[in-house]
């Protein structure tokens, strides 16, 4: 082996079997972990689409008469109160109200709409940005290779949330462009992984057949390539959501996504450093939230990972 | 090929990467709406003084002529000077970097500190009690913000048991005259290290996560192997199995991992200078786009990248010392 070869778990000598979906969707449906991870994703996607919902057709309305109770809501009054479990708490607002007397269980319910869909959406990005640039670099080879991969590597090298602050500083403040920010940003990641699998089914006797057959480069790519080198994107797909939704936080504590008001967990928890002293639960329930979003996509992607790669099963 | 060529050969490999950075850089932060004169003179303009600060700035010459000027400038080391320090940003970044390399330095000690043996122990005593709480403890690690561990930290630590202070580093470099509270060197590091325990905790959690994940896999992949096998059957104690014959063996992972996360940590410093009020290289580089500072974010931008270069590259020359197998092959 040489240096400059990365070593990585479970990439010594055991070729990686390509295991069919239905082995896949078995093992993750025995495992139970997995399956906890997958219900918490469906659960929290319901409920971003509900948020969604509300948010598109009646303009928070539903948030507005079902939770905010504003007829036992003179606003000001009401604002930094502690959950209902603790002193001096109502059941009115479970999880206590903010600095402008907003309604905490609300507003954390309606993060997940940006904290989901921009984990999502950001990922799509990055996954299929990722694939084409592996892909055409690692079948290729030679000039293409070292040129997509420079750039992939350059792009690596920059730290996450350094490159999507300057890129937004360039183009401007919105969850929007946080979103492509990071999607470009992760690019690299999916690259890297998809030209190390390429560059291995390259050299399988059907893809020269397929050559030999006449068939065209960019076909044998789409159709032959990507589909045999995608079951560890699939891993690194999850397992991206939970990491991107935890930049996303970051950038929003930054001031660099969601803007005010619109509700998100990173944006609440940069508002609620100011009030940590007199109502320190402010700065709590947003961070259990991207705590329980993202370990649910690491549950499931762990699942995953031991569904497609039986090597290192228990 | 020996180590020092081996080692030039990796730092040739970087410049492409390296030019790679300064140009996007360049292009993002010119393409940043508005001008920097225009913060610096601010809404009421005077035109004489705005063209005379864009001369003395060069910003009146066309993009690609400043392009090729910043080029040949940072080829001679010269990161030009920031705008809104006014001072150059070479030695800025040298004033803020011993600060963020304290913190980041003590995240890293912290993290792997911990990671290495519970790793360890997690794949020798698989399935058992100590397996299960460090994997909680990994999968809760790399599922946190860091952010967010900063602020329950302050909550809980300095609001409500008021045992450590919640802001600001001490830097244990000061001399006791200019620290406050201290008149022995001893007190000047008594304060730096009560002021570094909670960052180090916030920005190491996720450092920690990761290594221990990696030691786990890593550990149980090799202490299923013919040769510890092999080991076993001669009899060979557990205990020297596992640091003898399994452990270096199996730090190949972890070290990639260590050694790539280093991009991460710089990007988190960022987050954990922010909650703590640290003026490292994080707050620089924000102080830098919020004031549209152009030179100081191209600085600050090429500098974090060569640091995370700088730790691949350690990071490939470790393997060699790791794993004896390990040559400067000429593959590449």
């Amino acid at each position: 082996m040489a240096i400059g070869e990365r070593q990585e778990a479970g990439s010594d000598d055991v070729e990686t079997r390509a295991v069919g979906w239905r082995h896949t969707v078995k093992a993750v449906r025995e495992d139970t972990t997995a399956r906890l991870g997958l219900y918490l994703i469906g659960g929290l996607t319901l409920l971003a689409a509900f948020t969604w919902f509300d948010y598109l057709v009646f303009d928070y309305a539903i948030a507005e008469t079902v939770w905010y109770h504003p007829e036992n809501d003179p606003d000001v009054v009401d604002s930094l109160l502690p959950p209902a479990f603790v002193d001096g708490g109502t059941w009115a607002h479970p999880l206590g109200t903010d600095h402008r007397g907003r309604d905490l269980l609300v507003r954390v319910i309606y993060g997940t709409r940006i904290s989901i869909t921009v984990g999502f959406l950001s990922t799509a990005i990055g996954m299929i940005g990722g694939t084409a640039v592996g892909a055409i670099a690692g079948y290729y080879g030679g000039l293409v290779d070292d040129i997509l991969m420079r750039l992939a590597e350059t792009i690596y090298a920059i730290p996450f949330l350094v490159l999507v602050i300057a890129f937004m500083a360039a183009f401007g403040r919105s969850i929007t462009y946080a979103m492509v920010g990071v999607g470009v940003a992760v690019i690299p990641v999916f690259a890297r992984l998809i030209r190390s699998r390429v560059v291995t089914v390259r050299e399988m006797t059907y893809i020269s057949a397929a050559r030999a057959a006449g068939v065209k480069n960019r076909w044998i790519i789409i159709r032959h390539i990507i589909p045999n080198s995608f079951a560890p994107v699939i891993v690194q797909g999850t397992l991206q959501i939970g990491i991107s939704i935890l930049i996303i936080a970051g950038l929003s504590f930054l001031g660099y996504g969601a803007q005010p008001p619109t509700p998100d967990w990173g944006q609440m928890l940069s508002e609620s450093r100011g009030y940590m002293l007199p109502q320190p639960w402010f700065s709590i329930w947003p961070g259990i939230a991207i705590l329980f979003t993202v370990m649910a996509f690491n549950l499931f992607g762990d699942g995953l990972q031991d569904a497609v790669d039986p090597q290192l099963e228990d | 090929m020996n180590l020092a060529r081996y080692v030039l050969w990796r730092i040739v490999q970087t410049i492409p990467v390296l030019l790679g950075i300064t140009t996007i850089t360049f292009l993002l932060t010119n393409a940043m709406p508005g001008s920097p004169v225009d913060i610096m003179v601010g809404p009421e303009m005077d035109e004489a003084l705005e063209q005379a600060l864009k001369e003395r700035y060069g910003l009146d010459r066309p993009l690609h002529e400043r392009y090729l000027i910043y080029i040949s400038n940072v080829l001679q080391g010269d990161l030009g000077v920031s705008f809104y320090y006014d001072e150059p940003v070479t030695q800025k970044i040298l004033e803020r970097l011993p600060v963020t390399a304290l913190l980041v330095g003590s995240a890293y000690t912290f993290g792997l500190g911990i990671a290495i043996p519970l790793g360890v122990l997690s794949a020798a005593y698989r399935n058992r009690w100590i397996d299960h709480v460090s994997r909680v403890i990994a999968l809760f690690g790399v599922s946190t913000p860091s952010f967010w561990i900063g602020l329950v930290l302050i909550i809980v630590f300095a609001f409500h048991l008021g045992w450590l202070p919640s802001s600001d580093l001490v830097r244990p470099w000061r001399s006791p005259a200019q620290v406050t509270n201290a008149s022995t060197w001893l007190e000047v590091w008594y304060l730096s290290a009560r002021s570094l325990v909670l960052p180090t905790i916030a920005l190491g959690t996720l450092q920690m996560a990761a290594a221990m994940r990696i030691e786990r896999s890593s550990m149980t992949e090799t202490l299923g192997k013919e040769y510890i096998r092999l080991a076993r059957g001669y009899g060979v104690p557990e205990r020297t199995v596992l640091r003898r014959h399994a452990f270096r063996a199996a730090q190949l992972p972890v070290v990639t991992i260590v050694g790539l996360n280093v991009s991460t940590a710089l990007g988190g410093s960022v987050l954990i200078e922010t909650v703590f009020n640290i003026n490292g290289m994080g707050r620089l580089i924000i102080t830098g786009i919020q004031t549209q500072d152009y030179p100081l974010v191209m600085g600050t931008t090429l500098f974090f990248g060569v640091l995370f270069l700088v730790g691949v590259i350690i990071t490939d020359i470790s393997y060699a010392y790791i794993d004896p197998r390990v040559t400067y092959g000429d593959a590449e």
